[in-house]
């Protein structure tokens, strides 16, 4: 399996860069995945293979720690994963409202991806944006706040027509209101 | 000395070192699971809490703070602590379950957490009998669980390798499996995968934990999450015996338990010896127990026409050695001692012949370049190689047992148990001029070979001595009755449960796992000249002699090799050949 | 100081446009701490840089409180081998979201003030910790970082001393746990989250074995202040016992929820009712989470005259944690939100130690029972039970975040928690 995927010369480049920032090359572990999943789409386990073979670690040690955090995809998942906060200040917001909606208009249930392969749901934890409740964030990237049922139809309407969402930068009210800004 | 205080009893410790494992030397009890003596310390079990505190050391008086009662003022760790990971302190008070209630209650607290998506099925574990959650629940845990939701559900009968297989419904993530093969075996073989509840053990996708010491982790794991494979569900350990013994099937000589059950040795696991294999042995060793049990070869057998060995009696097989060995002058006998004989079973071999006026004794090493590994696999495969050359055997090889069959016009081949045929590019034909005896403990292709077969004890057996690569002398004690001894009567042997209560009658003893075979020095003793060879009665006092007479095993005896397991022999590089 | 409020104008971050490129932050007296430091040696060497910062009381906004000072002390002696600073940017506490403000709006004062603690430190290089999901932010910080390489305030020979320091962001991949400054050590060590044992303390083994400080990213971006204007001018700022600007990351049922920064020990009521405009839909406060989801809830009339400060909070039984501010309305269900923040915590732990791993899924089932109206009465007593088992008996403090939330909730709000258990009905023998 693993000869579906391979690193070239300039991904082989780009490792070592990241292992020099480090005094031991273990640890690069995490930000050689990230790389992996950006090229890739994913950390299964052949991705694994590739990965523990390239940085010469034990395999096992990649699969434990793939496993451990939430954000590597141990399998490929939809082409847009919409991972929604159903935590704290977004569940007291209305995120549950919000992933129902999205399950229903997507006929998928939170941890499923469309029959096309173009849309995973989950429900995740705090993101960091309480404030801006509710909110979900897209494919570990952008987040979108301040969500309404019209906002969840754009945004899959956007998706769907490869427009991904722009970064939003959720001002300081006090700046707002205040002088400069 | 620095002292500790021990549920108010004061211990006095010389070395710096953690609380449990002090506690451990000194035969004080603890509940714990994670932590091993040999292995870093994760203090994750949480089992092993008590209550720690340092006296109050007032710097101006410059002496301890007392209370009214005239006792030391104790500042006491606002948490309770892990004992495991606890550097002992001097002046340190401790306070287990036996003086305070706190910890009593934390400790069964903390078993219930563990038991509760525990999925207890002892009845069908084969963990069962040795269970360290078993036990420690029943000495320590609570009186019954509160927790009434579904538990967890995890992979079951997982085979990860080979050789172990995994139920992670069991586990109870102390992760001792994890860090012996990151740091003993070094294969990094295992991981816990996921997070929190939904934790366990795994290799990585697709990867075998085909690890050559992998069966240690099933002895370490405190359930039976990890079982073997081999010997799953083939018995209670409480209906077995459990005998020490050593290593055959290598150079290293790791000390070991032979199991056994109904006179068969079911598993073989690793018994503690810091000076040779600590807690750990390869599972090659492991399973090379039905070498006691299969193909054993049972009362003496004779070649009569040229294809076919057929039993014959004990008294037939004499005459018929001694009558062979009239024929002949002893320079046309060749005596080829064995590694892998014991040294008592070498030293006997050697006298008899040396007595018939032989002097040169030879032996073939078997070692395979490369096969070992830096931990507990040696390129030798015997368990006897330094002994038998300290005994004055001659170290040859397979060009010059050739020259010597030829130039001696060797009438006798005399061949203590050795599968010389297996191991070498010799074939029968070489042996063919002579007549061949062969004293042994399984049918193969030399014994298959030989016109007189001798079956002789093994290493399950007999009690005798094996020195192993590094030097270290160490001993076997019988765990297998043959036909002609008796566990009630050895009082060197171990009684299980079924030995001191079961009857002829129970079915699960049958007299047809016990082999027709004599230690070779007793064929010896039977065969020697009562005038000048005393009759021996015991290996014991074979030891004696020899450490009478052989210098480099001076002072060696079974008691000393008992009380310390084992002793390290002096050996020089050359070995000259010693008179017996 | 009860009106002061108005007329603060914000430190931390101030309304001042592109204040997240260099060359508006040098404009605005930007790295002027760290120049002071490199042109005048001897007033601030190293460890009077360290009791200059100890002095000022700088509390970790990490969420411990600790004296970002006093714990830089504790690194041992330099011995030629490498020793660390980590910057804490796991920010994963539910409730709080304002170290990715700094990141966005003023990078280079955390980035001068980590280089200062480096130097008081003598550390050779600082990693930043910032959660997989900050992964834009993790850019926007990368690029203030690059732009402080350009200008020499990172790399070798600062400034033409002979202070060196190397700067590098790493990115987690989502576990909560990795804002734990042990686990995040590990997981920088490219392993599973596992928190450490302590003993031995990041100061004496941390990364790779060596002396480590870990640092919240809002800790540090206190640090230039206090070196261009004292100690004592600091400590002017909020109360005596917890300085300094906080930002309070304010969230739930508000009318204009957001960061806001302003001084310590703020009147709680003051933030809810003026400064973020009060309950939305003209409902009632009910309760409020004062500093992210570990610190105990606390009732609305519970906060009278509290302030937003480690005392303060103390005093009504609560901390002030991240200052991650979740307001929430008279319509709350506590019940549901109790559980779902035991949800949380059962997704979060790590795993190793038993009371955590268990306990977590534990409270979540029974709390699951209760919420969906098959609980008893008795149910609560076990929460309670379960609670005193996980508390104070694992290697990390996430067993203890866990059980405090469901513990002071049931203790504050049993009614509600009975109203939806089952009437139990007692066999009369
Ligand atoms: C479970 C757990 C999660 C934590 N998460 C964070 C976090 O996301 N960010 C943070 O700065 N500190 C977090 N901490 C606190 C850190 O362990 C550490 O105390 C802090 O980073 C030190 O920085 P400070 O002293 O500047 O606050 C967490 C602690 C625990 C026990
Ligand atoms: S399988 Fe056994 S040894 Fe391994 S972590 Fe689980 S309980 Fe421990
Ligand atoms: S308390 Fe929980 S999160 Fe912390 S180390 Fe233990 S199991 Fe892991
Ligand atoms: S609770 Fe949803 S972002 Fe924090
Ligand atoms: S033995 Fe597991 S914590 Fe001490």
């Amino acid at each position: 399996m693993s000869d579906t995927y391979t690193f070239d010369t300039k991904d082989l480049k780009e490792i070592e860069n990241i292992i020099a920032k480090y005094p031991e090359k273990q640890a690069a572990v995490l930000p050689v995945l990230w790389y992996a999943q950006d090229k890739f789409g994913h950390t299964d386990s052949s991705v694994q293979k590739l990965v523990a073979e390239t940085m010469d670690i034990p395999e096992a040690h990649i699969h434990g720690v793939v496993t451990f955090y939430t954000q590597f995809y141990e399998k490929p998942m939809g082409k847009h994963v919409l991972d929604v906060c159903t935590c704290l200040s977004c569940q007291v917001c209305g995120g549950y409202d919000m992933l129902h909606y999205m399950e229903e208009k997507l006929g998928i249930k939170a941890g499923e991806t469309t029959p096309d392969g173009q849309f995973s749901i989950q429900s995740v934890e705090c993101l960091g944006a309480c404030g801006y409740a509710p909110m979900l964030q897209v494919t570990n990237d952008k987040y979108v706040n301040h969500l309404t049922r019209e906002k969840v139809d754009k945004l899959i309407e956007d998706l769907k027509a490869g427009k991904k969402p722009e970064f939003e930068s959720m001002k300081m009210p006090q700046h707002v209101n205040g002088s400069d800004k | 000395m620095p002292e500790i205080f021990i549920d108010n009893i004061r211990y006095e410790y010389e070395t710096p070192g953690k609380v449990l494992q002090f506690m451990l030397d000194n035969g004080l009890d603890l509940p714990f699971f994670c932590y091993h003596p040999s292995l870093s310390i994760p203090a994750n079990c949480r089992q092993c809490m008590v209550k720690a505190g340092m006296p109050i050391f007032n710097r101006d008086k410059g002496t301890y703070e007392i209370d009214e009662e005239g006792n030391r003022k104790i500042r006491y760790f606002p948490k309770l602590m892990t004992a495991c990971s606890l550097d002992l302190a001097d002046g340190m008070v401790i306070h287990t379950h036996h003086s305070d209630e706190l910890v009593k209650q934390a400790q069964a607290d903390n078993l219930e957490f563990i038991l509760i998506n525990h999925p207890l099925d002892c009845p069908i574990c084969d963990q069962a009998g040795e269970c360290p959650l078993q036990i420690l629940t029943y000495k320590y845990g609570p009186e019954g669980s509160r927790f009434e939701h579904k538990k967890v559900h995890k992979p079951k009968a997982v085979q990860l390798g080979p050789r172990v297989i995994l139920d992670a419904e069991r586990c109870i993530n102390c992760t001792r499996c994890v860090r012996f093969t990151d740091e003993i075996s070094k294969t990094h073989q295992l991981t816990i995968v996921s997070r929190g509840d939904k934790n366990y053990p795994m290799t990585a996708d697709g990867e075998e934990f085909d690890d050559p010491y992998s069966l240690n982790t099933v002895d370490i794991c405190p359930v039976g999450a990890l079982t073997s494979a081999d010997f799953r569900f083939k018995a209670r350990v409480w209906e077995m015996n459990q005998t020490p013994g050593i290593d055959m099937s290598n150079g290293k000589g790791c000390n070991t338990w032979l199991w056994t059950r109904d006179n068969l040795i079911l598993r073989i696991t690793p018994r503690f010896n810091e000076s040779v294999n600590d807690h750990w042995m390869p599972d090659e060793a492991r399973l090379s127990y039905s070498r006691f049990n299969e193909n054993r070869i049972s009362r003496p057998q004779i070649r009569l026409d040229r294809d076919e060995q057929v039993p014959t009696s004990w008294n037939n097989a004499e005459l018929t050695f001694r009558e062979e060995l009239d024929k002949v002058s002893p320079s046309q006998i060749l005596v080829l001692g064995s590694p892998h004989a014991s040294v008592e079973d070498n030293y006997s071999f050697r006298k008899f012949f040396e007595e018939k006026g032989v002097n040169e004794f030879f032996y073939l090493p078997h070692i395979i370049p490369g096969s070992g590994d830096d931990l507990l696999l040696s390129d030798d495969q015997a368990p006897n190689t330094n002994g038998v050359n300290a005994l004055g055997f001659r170290e040859t090889d397979e060009a010059g047992l050739k020259k010597l069959i030829k130039s001696k016009k060797t009438s006798i081949i005399a061949i203590l148990d050795d599968d010389i045929l297996e191991r070498t590019g010799l074939t029968a034909k070489e042996f063919s001029g002579s007549f061949t005896v062969v004293l042994g403990t399984n049918h193969n292709e030399t014994s298959l070979s030989a016109n007189l077969v001798i079956p002789i004890t093994c290493a399950a057996e007999h009690a005798a001595s094996y020195v192993n690569v590094d030097g270290r002398i160490q001993r076997t004690i019988p765990a297998k009755e043959t036909l002609y001894t008796n566990r009630r009567l050895n009082l060197e042997m171990s009684m299980s449960r079924l030995d001191h209560y079961g009857t002829k009658f129970d079915n699960w003893v049958t007299d047809a796992n016990r082999v027709d075979c004599i230690p070779a020095w007793e064929f010896f003793t039977r065969l020697g000249d009562e005038q000048t060879t005393p009759a021996y009665h015991s290996s014991r006092e074979i030891m004696e002699e020899i450490a009478g007479r052989i210098s480099r095993f001076k002072e060696v005896s079974y008691d000393r090799m008992d009380d310390e397991n084992g002793i390290q022999l002096e050996l020089k590089q050359n070995t000259e050949v010693n008179t017996v | 100081m009860s009106n002061d409020w108005k007329s603060y104008q914000p430190l931390l971050i101030p309304a001042i446009r592109d204040l997240h490129e260099i060359s508006v932050y040098e404009k605005n007296d930007g790295y002027q701490a760290l120049k002071s430091i490199l042109s005048d040696r001897k007033k601030w060497s190293p460890e009077n840089v360290i009791e200059e910062v100890k002095d000022a009381n700088i509390r970790g906004r990490g969420g411990a409180g600790f004296n970002a000072g006093l714990k830089w002390s504790f690194m041992p002696e330099p011995d030629g081998k490498p020793r660390y600073l980590a910057c804490n940017g796991d920010e994963s506490e539910p409730g709080t979201f304002k170290d990715r403000k700094i990141f966005e709006y003023n990078p280079h004062l955390f980035i001068e003030g980590a280089i200062i603690a480096a130097y008081a430190m003598q550390v050779d290089a600082i990693y930043v910790y910032i959660r997989g999901e900050y992964r834009p932010w993790v850019h926007k910080l990368q690029q203030a970082i690059d732009q402080a390489y350009e200008k020499n305030y990172l790399g070798k020979n600062i400034q033409g001393s002979d202070f060196s320091v190397e700067m590098y962001t790493h990115m987690g991949a989502g576990a909560y746990i990795c804002g734990e400054e042990s686990s995040l050590m590990e997981s920088l060590e490219g392993k599973r989250g596992y928190p450490r044992v302590k003993p031995p303390f990041p100061a004496q083994r941390g990364l790779w074995g060596r002396p480590t400080t870990i640092n919240n990213i809002e800790t540090l971006a206190n640090v230039p202040m206090v070196i261009k204007n004292g100690a004592s001018w600091f400590k002017t700022i909020g109360p005596d016992t917890h300085p300094g600007p906080v930002l309070y990351g304010i969230s739930g049922h508000v009318n204009r929820p957001g960061v806001y920064e302003y001084p310590a020990g703020m009147n709680i009521m003051t933030l809810i009712n003026e400064v973020t405009g009060g309950i939305r839909n003209g409902k009632k406060l009910k309760a409020l989470i004062p500093g992210g989801s570990s610190t105990p809830p606390l009732r609305a009339d519970m906060l009278d005259g509290v302030t937003m400060d480690a005392d303060s909070l103390r005093e009504v039984g609560s901390m002030m944690g991240t200052a991650g501010m979740v307001v929430l309305d008279e319509d709350t269900d506590m019940v549901d939100l109790i559980w779902r923040i035991s949800v949380f915590y059962h997704h979060e732990s790590c795993g190793q130690c038993t009371p955590c791993r268990e306990g977590t899924g534990w409270l979540e089932k029974t709390l699951h029972k209760i919420n969906s109206g098959d609980g008893e009465i008795r149910d609560l007593d076990l929460l309670l039970a379960i609670c005193n088992r996980m508390e104070g008996r694992t290697i990390c403090a996430l067993a203890d975040a866990a059980a405090w939330p469901v513990r002071y909730s049931i203790d504050r709000f049993r009614d509600e928690f009975e109203k939806k258990c089952k009437k139990t009905v007692y066999a009369v023998a």
